[in-house]
């Protein structure tokens, strides 16, 4: 069985077009995130999978059959809404019941009465599927509730009861988890990615949490302005983005995007620190050095390779505490170990080396440099 | 700690005007429908239940309810139907709907006094442009119905002299007069909906317009419908201008659109009933209380969601 494939898919609003082909193959099971910040196109992506948008050209094809002309209705897929969308006037049993009576029922046999006389079995069917999944998301007891008197965890889960009690090919989620307080959000973090796990249906999950992105997805597509920059597992992502924006969005807190200078050799200076790896000569110039902040380690003494700087904010999280340091011209956030800098307090001078091997070099248009050990770059040259 | 009396002062000047401008004037008119007193007079008699036992009794008053409750239950499942249907027609067109909600909400604006000269004028009997345009149907197909050939052989209808036809041109022209209001809440109703709803339908499979219309629509608009009947049923009961525009003599043909405010109307102001014209205003003020409390009910049972 294969899963949803998009080809080329592009779509505008007026004149400003928010997807410039789109193309992307999703995998049957797979939890698949669509990642960006706000305004780069991932729930209008979603909404065209679904159909309740049209796309201005390209292909969606799910199963591989193609459901270009096909409405949202027919397609067999299943949505959780940002603002759960329950039906306020049903309970949650009712609003998990809507799917499977439109579906499964005729129009005599929706009557209140007669449709349980005439349609009693498929009735029964209906109240069994709904038992079903509310004992799989432990929501027995809230099923005589109306939305109004949940809570927003407990909406959530009204919300992804109603998308789970018909068999869809594939769950969309469109930031389900953004209205929930803090704490729940980690919590169904955790409990969605085991849901998909049980369930084994694919799953496309729109958000503009990296976090999310990063704890739950076998995959992730980071989306900035109405394209794919980088599709890859979370861990690859993270270690090695292809495009400085990616780097600049997935990872917090953000990664240190130093201005740094290639000289015509490849040899790489930044803030006062020269790094072993260099860079092909022909990017010699400006670019962009990324140190994510883990990658950076205090030193006591002022040397080779340390970047120096003034200690203008701490930020202690317990497990880790993070300092911004004062270079220059800008500012670099470098991650310590609460015990070892204990001492240190704003306006202290520290000094910093690069972890070796960690740094990532962008050219001028944010594109990822390959950087290579000094001695065989030389050898490429002479050669 | 002495208890301050400050909360009582916050508060006066509102229930002083309430008792003044409400209670009171409902307290007196209360208390003279138990009397016989006429403006100018310098005493009365109490009369105790005379009064009710007219209204109940007599058959002038007996036509009043026939002609008050036809009213209302003509016009207010046709006003709130109508200002349904013309609210989801005008929120389904992309183009226009800003012209058809002005249309529609002329005969509201319109002072219906003004408005009445044009309807004697479009029914009458012989000159008028129904009577005119039905009669060019004569000798067609249309004369099947025995409605036509009746018309074609003697005369169409005296729609608003004869008695079996005046209520029904009144009620007529109450449709035509509310749904246009009703229509303009129904339209403030339509967008307070949300989007999600309807998209959230759609993907639980609600394919055709009656799905959506009966598992979103609806129900979203419950607090709109209960407003809604509401309003225009009070409205209905506290009809005046048409009747009082169209018969000033009294209450119509045979006294067939004898409606409850024209009652007061007449009793109270015209024939200085004021005993008389107070105790029907009591009942009438009975029918509205009862209404109220009923949309209460309903609000508090079944339409109150968040």
């Amino acid at each position: 069985m294969a899963g949803i494939r998009l080809n080329k898919i592009t779509k505008s609003f007026g004149d400003v077009s928010v997807l410039k082909g789109i193309d992307l193959d999703i995998r049957d099971g797979e939890f698949l995130t669509l990642v960006g910040p706000s305004g780069c196109g991932k729930s209008t992506l979603l909404r065209i999978i679904a159909g309740l948008e049209h796309q201005g050209g390209g292909d969606v094809h799910i199963e591989d059959r193609p459901v270009n002309g096909v409405r949202a209705a027919e397609r067999n897929l299943a949505m959780v809404f940002q603002s759960y969308a329950l039906y306020p006037h049903l309970t949650v049993a009712q609003n998990m019941a809507v799917p499977l009576r439109l579906r499964e029922l005729g129009f005599f046999e929706r009557f209140p009465l007669i449709g349980r006389m005439i349609a009693g079995a498929k009735h029964a069917e209906i109240a069994r599927h709904i038992k079903e999944t509310a004992d799989v998301l432990q929501i027995g007891p809230l099923l005589d509730r109306k939305p109004g008197q949940l809570s927003g965890g407990q909406r959530q889960r009204a919300a992804l009861g109603r998308a789970m009690v018909r068999k869809p090919v594939a769950f969309l989620m469109d930031e389900p988890l953004s209205n929930l307080d803090a704490a729940l959000r980690v919590h169904m973090r955790a409990e969605l990615a085991e849901l998909h796990r049980d369930l084994g249906v694919t799953f496309i999950y729109v958000t503009h949490d990296q976090a999310e992105a990063l704890t739950m997805s076998d995959r992730m597509a980071v989306m900035m302005g109405g394209e794919i920059l980088q599709l890859a597992p979370p861990a690859k992502v993270y270690d090695d983005p292809k495009d400085l924006q990616v780097a600049q969005f997935i990872g917090s807190p953000k990664i240190n995007a130093l201005e740094a200078e290639a000289a015509s050799d490849g040899t790489i200076h930044v803030s006062g620190a020269t790094l072993t790896r260099r860079v092909d000569p022909a990017h010699a110039g400006r670019i962009t050095v990324g140190l994510r902040p883990e990658h950076l380690q205090l030193v006591p003494e002022f040397g080779e390779g340390t970047i120096s700087g003034n200690v203008v904010h701490r930020e202690n999280l317990g497990s880790d505490l993070f300092l911004h340091v004062d270079i220059g011209s800008q500012r670099m956030v470098v991650r310590a170990d609460p015990l070892a800098a204990s001492t240190l307090r704003t306006g202290d001078t520290v000094h910093a080396i690069p972890l070796p091997g960690r740094a990532m070099a962008f050219g001028a248009d944010g594109a990822r440099l390959h950087l290579q050990e000094p001695v065989e770059t030389r050898q490429a040259v002479v050669a | 700690m002495p208890r301050s009396r400050a909360h009582i002062l916050f508060v006066a000047p509102a229930i002083f005007l309430m008792i003044a401008i409400l209670i009171l004037p409902i307290i007196v008119a209360a208390t003279l429908s138990f009397t016989d007193y006429s403006l100018g007079n310098d005493s009365f008699n109490w009369v105790a239940w005379k009064n009710y036992d007219r209204i109940v009794s007599r058959s002038s008053f007996q036509k009043m309810f026939t002609a008050t409750l036809t009213y209302v239950l003509v016009v207010v499942p046709l006003a709130v139907g109508l200002g349904l249907g013309a609210a989801l027609l005008i929120n389904s067109v992309s183009r226009f709907g800003d012209v058809y909600k002005t249309i529609y909400f002329l005969p509201v604006m319109a002072a219906l006094l003004a408005m009445a000269i044009v309807w004697e004028f479009t029914l009458h009997p012989s000159v008028g442009l129904i009577n005119q345009t039905l009669a060019r149907g004569c000798g067609t197909w249309l004369e099947w119905f025995a409605f036509f050939r009746q018309g074609c052989e003697r005369t169409f209808p005296l729609w608003l002299g004869d008695r079996d036809y005046a209520i029904w041109t009144v009620s007529f022209i109450g449709v035509w007069q509310g749904f246009g209001f009703n229509m303009v809440l129904y339209l403030a109703g339509l967008t307070s909906i949300p989007r999600e709803l309807y998209h959230a339908a759609e993907m639980d499979g609600a394919k055709s317009g009656w799905e959506r219309f009966r598992l979103v629509t609806w129900p979203m608009l419950g607090p709109t419908t209960v407003f809604v009947v509401t309003i225009t049923c009070i409205r209905s009961f506290q009809v005046f201008d048409t009747v009082e525009a169209f018969y000033p003599q009294g209450g119509g043909p045979s006294k067939s659109v004898y409606v409850m405010m024209f009652a007061i109307f007449e009793k109270g102001i015209q024939q200085n009933l004021i005993g008389l014209g107070s105790a029907i205003t009591m009942i009438f003020l009975i029918f509205v209380l009862g209404l109220t409390l009923i949309q209460r009910w309903l609000v508090e049972r079944r339409v109150h969601y968040s």
